[in-house]
């Protein structure tokens, strides 16, 4: 069994899912309320591989709401109590998702492995970027050429760099991909001088240089709410990969010029019964994913009961090709820019 | 890249034990902490009527209950505090006039609803919490302490879980009389508890958890879980 761990984009969202659920008193609870409401088990269903192999997946709800991020214990306490929960009820691995992951790596939640009565195994864990990064990777392989973007001689700027997943992309995209030059953006100059000299190139520059240098940005950043995008100053045609977590580039950028994609999304090969994905806004919630999400997935339908993704800059390039090549074998496709539901694949017997 | 507003700050610091506040509200936690387990005592040995089959197996409970309130005995008097127990009993006697309510009227699972689900969910929760805040002394006492908690949930929970389509009714009806009781229990000591470095809002979440996952064991799906536990939440 494989489990998924999220939360709601927003505490109006988990409010109007608790209304939905039949939970009247949280619905209309404040925010202290949510602050002290455990992880929830809330879905249970079944995913069926290209192959034919079924698995079945269980959806976590941490109860955390983005609005709690202020608050250091109470984001602390969602992110273990909802892997204790996991872990008690037997998962295999389990996906940390939205900004679980996050939490858990700034908040070196590493240190604290005993909850209550429970050890925390780690192998029972992924934060699922390694195939996060794999398909924002292929995203940019595969859509940029359609606008007419030469990878091999354009400006690809990577916002956020040094974090786990920009530095994974960087690697996969100066070593595999090839792109014509690779532009670093990341707040902190130590972290991106070290990434430079690894990877024995790329051009560090602020976020304001490198925007309208870029043929394609991938953002693996966080947004500031104060960011401002001057859509003008940008190249024409650009493609914006927008990977980070909440994914609101697009309320940040209004120019039909720039194709805006939703970056580290998948699309499975047929509908899965749930319902966790309408929540978190997919276009196609029966089929589209978090990368991460189906990271955990992958490592369930190939029997590999380990913290495939795990710490800070350990995304290896092998490790990119085994997950991306158990994707595609899988049923896994990442999101493009012209995302239609493809026809439903026949499951090889 | 980081998030700004996700830089770590605080770790947890011991209190002063020293201190008249810290001695103050420990006269009160304390004395719920001796007077829980003295009437988890009672209870269990009152139990035994009920479910005469298994009298030897509570009274074994009884007994570990006593020996928790000699040890929490021991914890006020090391740090020189008096426990102020007229304030303990009027603080679980909601409850337990419930408890006793049910037991006039032959309801054992509401019994073991309010004994072994709710108040050892409780204790669990409160235990938990308490032990990487506690003075040294009351720290060793409490670990031990905790470790039996779990037997004595896990006895309820196994009694109801073998009785659970007979049980679910009136399971569901103790929580809904019960359960704003403990939430009201919970905000009565949230100002001792916040002296002695315990977070009203962590203690409700642990306590959720140790009885939504009681709840689980014994036989009720997760929709039910979140539904009953509500009324935890909301006060």
């Amino acid at each position: 069994m494989f489990g998924l761990i999220g939360h709601s984009s927003s505490f109006l969202e988990a409010r109007l899912k608790a209304r939905d659920l039949g939970f009247d008193d949280l619905a209309d609870g404040e925010l202290d309320i949510w602050c002290s409401a455990p992880p929830q088990l809330l879905e249970n269903f079944e995913v069926t591989s290209n192959t034919g192999k079924t698995i079945q997946g269980t959806y976590i709800d941490s109860c955390f709401v983005p609005e709690m991020l202020g608050r250091f214990k109470t984001a602390t306490r969602k992110v273990q109590n909802a892997m204790e929960l996991a872990q008690k009820r037997g998962i295999n691995i389990t996906a940390l998702g939205g900004f679980t992951s996050i939490i858990f790596e700034n908040f070196n939640l590493a240190k604290f492995q005993q909850i209550r009565s429970t050890l925390l195994q780690w192998e029972r864990f992924t934060t699922g970027n390694t195939h996060t990064a794999w398909v924002i990777c292929r995203q940019v392989e595969q859509n940029a050429p359609a606008l007419g973007i030469d990878l091999a001689k354009a400006k690809v700027a990577v916002v956020g760099a040094t974090g786990d997943i920009g530095s994974a992309v960087c690697r996969w995209l100066t070593r595999r991909t090839g792109v014509g030059e690779l532009l670093l953006v990341a707040r902190q100059q130590q972290r991106l001088n070290d990434l430079r000299n690894e990877l024995g190139g790329g051009r560090v520059l602020s976020l304001e240089e490198a925007l309208p240098a870029a043929d394609v940005v991938v953002w693996v950043a966080s947004l500031p709410q104060t960011l401002q995008i001057d859509s003008a100053s940008l190249r024409n045609p650009c493609l914006m990969i927008d990977g980070g977590y909440p994914k609101n580039l697009d309320s940040k950028i209004a120019s039909p010029n720039i194709n805006i994609l939703k970056g580290g999304i998948v699309e499975f090969a047929r509908d899965i019964g749930w319902q966790v994905m309408e929540i978190a806004e997919m276009a196609n919630p029966r089929r589209q994913l978090f990368a991460c999400f189906a990271e955990a997935m992958l490592l369930e339908f190939e029997d590999w009961h380990t913290n495939f993704s795990w710490g800070r800059n350990n995304i290896t390039l092998e490790a990119m090709e085994q997950i991306g090549a158990a994707s595609i074998r899988h049923g896994f496709s990442a999101l493009g820019l012209e995302a239609s539901s493809p026809a439903p694949v026949a499951i090889a017997a | 890249m980081a998030n700004s507003v996700l830089d770590p700050c605080i770790t947890d610091e011991l209190p002063d034990f020293s201190s008249e506040a810290y001695k103050l509200a420990y006269s009160r936690i304390n004395a719920i902490v001796i007077e829980g387990e003295q009437e988890a005592h009672d209870n269990y040995i009152s139990l035994g009527a009920l479910i005469p089959g298994q009298v030897e197996e509570l009274a074994q409970l009884a007994r570990m209950e006593m020996k928790h309130m000699k040890g929490f005995q021991a914890c006020g008097k090391n740090l020189g505090v008096a426990p102020d127990m007229q304030f303990a009993k009027t603080f679980f006697a909601p409850l337990h006039d419930n408890f006793k309510q049910a037991l006039v009227e032959n309801k054992v699972v509401t019994c073991l609803v309010i004994q072994a689900l709710m108040i050892e969910a409780f204790a669990i929760a409160a235990y938990h919490i308490y032990i990487p805040v506690a003075d040294p002394f009351a720290r060793k006492i409490t670990e031990g302490v905790v470790k039996d908690e779990y037997t004595h949930l896990n006895y309820g929970q196994e009694w109801l879980k073998a009785n659970f389509e007979a049980s679910r009714d009136e399971i569901m009806q103790a929580n809904r009389h019960n359960l704003p009781i403990i939430r009201q229990m919970l905000e009565q000591v949230a100002d001792d508890a916040a002296e002695l470095h315990m977070e009203k809002e962590s203690l409700i979440e642990d306590f959720l958890i140790a009885y939504q996952e009681a709840l689980m064991e014994i036989g009720f799906g997760p929709r039910d879980l979140a539904r009953m536990s509500a009324a935890a939440l909301v006060s």
